[in-house]
């Protein structure tokens, strides 16, 4: 059922929102257990967040949100619930305030149903490196969900929830959607507050939604964006309204294909199927507009980077000492820390950390860090050429679909490589929907992405949907 | 060359302890790592200027006074605290 419809059958009383809520407990204890989507959930909590719900229905007085059943990842701060970052690290920390998007969201009574399981960290592609297991595919439990907000998206697939709260680096939202056969929105760099994001690379981090529909996610984002005083790089220029020109005519509109998203190393269903979507448009009138964007070959290399240099940093706040794990050994204050780090990180995470100093330390820095940095302005500027004539740029959103569990996340190179159709809209602070375009020999789910001009996210919204309004999407069949 | 006395200083600059035998690891995979980053020497950077990000700190809030977490707050999640205080090994 659609947000819209859950908000009708709320109001007019079909449905309670307790027993909404019930249901999706119920749910939740049947099927989590099968994919590992939830790291914690709130089970007393969702009820009683259900019960003020309904009392703000009953007096007439509901809001867009008010006894929605919602996920939330578990990097985004939540007060007086556990936010782990699917880490050692954090696997006790308990936050004591809410994040911008969780206090916009309380403000209506929203439910939350719990908190949902990530790479640790949200360092990853797969979601098999969170602290608490790894997550499955709701369409093949053999097969990652993608990352780092797999359980976010399985928890969609799944129907464990209306709708989730994710976060993307560097794809982290719209790669899991597509694996997962959802769709996933990540917004505009700034458009929505980062406040109680627990920071990964703060120049490309962004919170997003993974929901059943891009009039979902536009919903969703009707809730949580806008400028936030909390958060210095938030932004004034987002107007809401996301949802606004769904079911207009997008026939006029000039589609951009950029090649090297559909040269080698893209797997051959999945090019064909984002291909075949772009005929769809050019059916209803659209115009394809070849382009290119040249410096993609720099990209994921450039954004390793970037995001490792800012990880090493962020991360460098964990001590063991004002929160999250202490280790019992070390004798002086350096090994205290240096032992807590040791136990309380895992394998990833300290990679990125080391490849963070590496970018910054003394005799690399002007090589590697500062040519990344030269290598952004470069993409953006290619993505600035390419909006001069194009509305929107369609390409793969995933070289590949869900690959076997344990086929190559142990493979820190190969990972990093499967990140190179999402990572320079990070790199660019665009937005981006990702949507299911067809299925695989294995019935696995192909995702497309559709990228937008900065603060624009009700065209590709508007884009997405008509694609999704033609389109015969597989459910999930839990087993 | 990434060898293992540069993953020794990286560790140190990252305050993470590794045994010999993580040591070892962490450099095989440093290596592969740093051959793929190897790409971005190659981009000819002679007529961009680097820019640290996109973000326009115009929109700065104003430097407005208000109150802090209560100190029971800022320590509940620490592990040893001792009189509202962080507990820590003695520095000097």
């Amino acid at each position: 059922m659609s947000l819209k419809d859950l908000r009708a059958a709320l109001d007019s009383k079909q449905i309670s929102a307790v027993e909404l809520a019930q249901k999706y407990l119920d749910k939740i204890d049947t099927d989590d257990k099968k994919i590992n989507s939830y790291i914690t959930v709130c089970r007393e909590g969702a009820l009683n967040d259900a019960k003020a719900a309904q009392e703000l229905i009953d007096s007439g007085n509901s809001g867009a949100f008010t006894g929605i059943p919602i996920s939330v990842k578990d990097n985004i701060c939540t007060l007086g619930v556990k936010t782990t970052c699917a880490s050692k690290m954090l696997e006790n920390f308990v936050p004591i305030y809410d994040a911008t998007v969780i206090e916009k969201l309380k403000k209506d009574k929203f439910v939350m149903l719990g908190k949902t399981n990530m790479d640790e960290f949200a360092m990853g592609g797969s979601s098999q490196t969170s602290y608490f297991g790894g997550v499955k595919n709701p369409y093949d439990t053999d097969r990652v969900t993608g990352g780092s907000s797999g359980g976010a998206a399985a928890s969609v697939a799944a129907g464990l929830c209306a709708a989730a709260l994710g976060s993307d680096t560097g794809g982290s939202v719209r790669q899991p959607a597509a694996f997962c056969g959802v769709t996933g929105l990540k917004p505009t760099y700034g458009a929505v507050s980062r406040w109680g994001l627990i920071a990964f690379a703060s120049s490309l981090d962004q919170i997003g939604i993974i929901a059943n529909s891009a009039f979902d996610t536009g919903y969703v984002l009707n809730g949580i964006y806008g400028y936030d005083c909390n958060d210095a790089t938030s932004s004034k220029k987002s107007e809401g309204g996301y949802t606004s020109l769904v079911g207009s005519d997008i026939s006029k509109l000039k589609i951009g294909l950029p090649k090297e998203f559909f040269g080698d190393g893209i797997a051959d269903d999945v090019k064909e199927a984002v291909l075949n979507a772009a005929e769809y448009y050019k059916s209803l009138g659209c115009q394809l507009v070849e382009c290119s964007l040249p410096s993609l070959e720099y990209a994921v290399s450039a954004y390793y980077l970037i995001s490792s240099a800012e990880a090493a940093s962020n991360l460098s706040r964990f001590d063991g000492i004002k929160y999250g794990y202490r280790s019992g050994l070390g004798e002086d204050f350096n090994d205290l820390i240096k032992n807590s780090r040791r136990e309380g990180f895992g394998d990833e995470v300290k990679r990125r950390i080391m490849l963070g100093n590496y970018a910054l330390c003394s005799g690399y820095y002007d090589a590697y860090y500062k040519n990344a940095t030269r290598i952004r302005t470069q993409i953006r500027q290619e993505y600035a050429d390419i909006f001069e004539k194009c509305d929107v740029i369609l390409t793969p959103t995933a070289p590949t679909t869900a690959y076997k569990i344990g086929q190559q996340e142990n493979d820190p190179v190969k990972m990093y490589l499967a990140d190179i159709c999402t990572v320079t809209v990070n790199i660019a602070g665009l937005p981006a929907i990702s949507t299911t375009c067809g299925y695989d020999k294995n019935n696995m789910p192909i995702g497309m992405s559709l990228i937008g001009k900065a603060f624009d996210e009700k065209t590709i919204i508007a884009v997405c949907d008509r694609f999704e309004h033609d389109f015969a999407r597989k459910e999930a069949d839990l087993k | 060359m990434f060898d293992i006395e540069l993953t020794r200083h990286l560790a140190e600059l990252s305050k993470i302890e590794f045994n010999d035998e993580e040591l070892n690891k962490m450099t095989s995979d440093m290596t592969d790592i740093i051959n793929l980053m190897d790409k971005v020497c190659e981009f000819d950077n002679s007529k961009k200027t680097y820019a640290l990000d996109a973000v326009d700190y115009n929109n700065l809030r104003k430097d407005n006074h208000s109150d802090s977490y209560p100190t029971e707050k800022i320590i509940e999640n620490a592990k040893n605290v001792k009189n509202n205080s962080f507990v820590v090994p003695k520095v000097v």
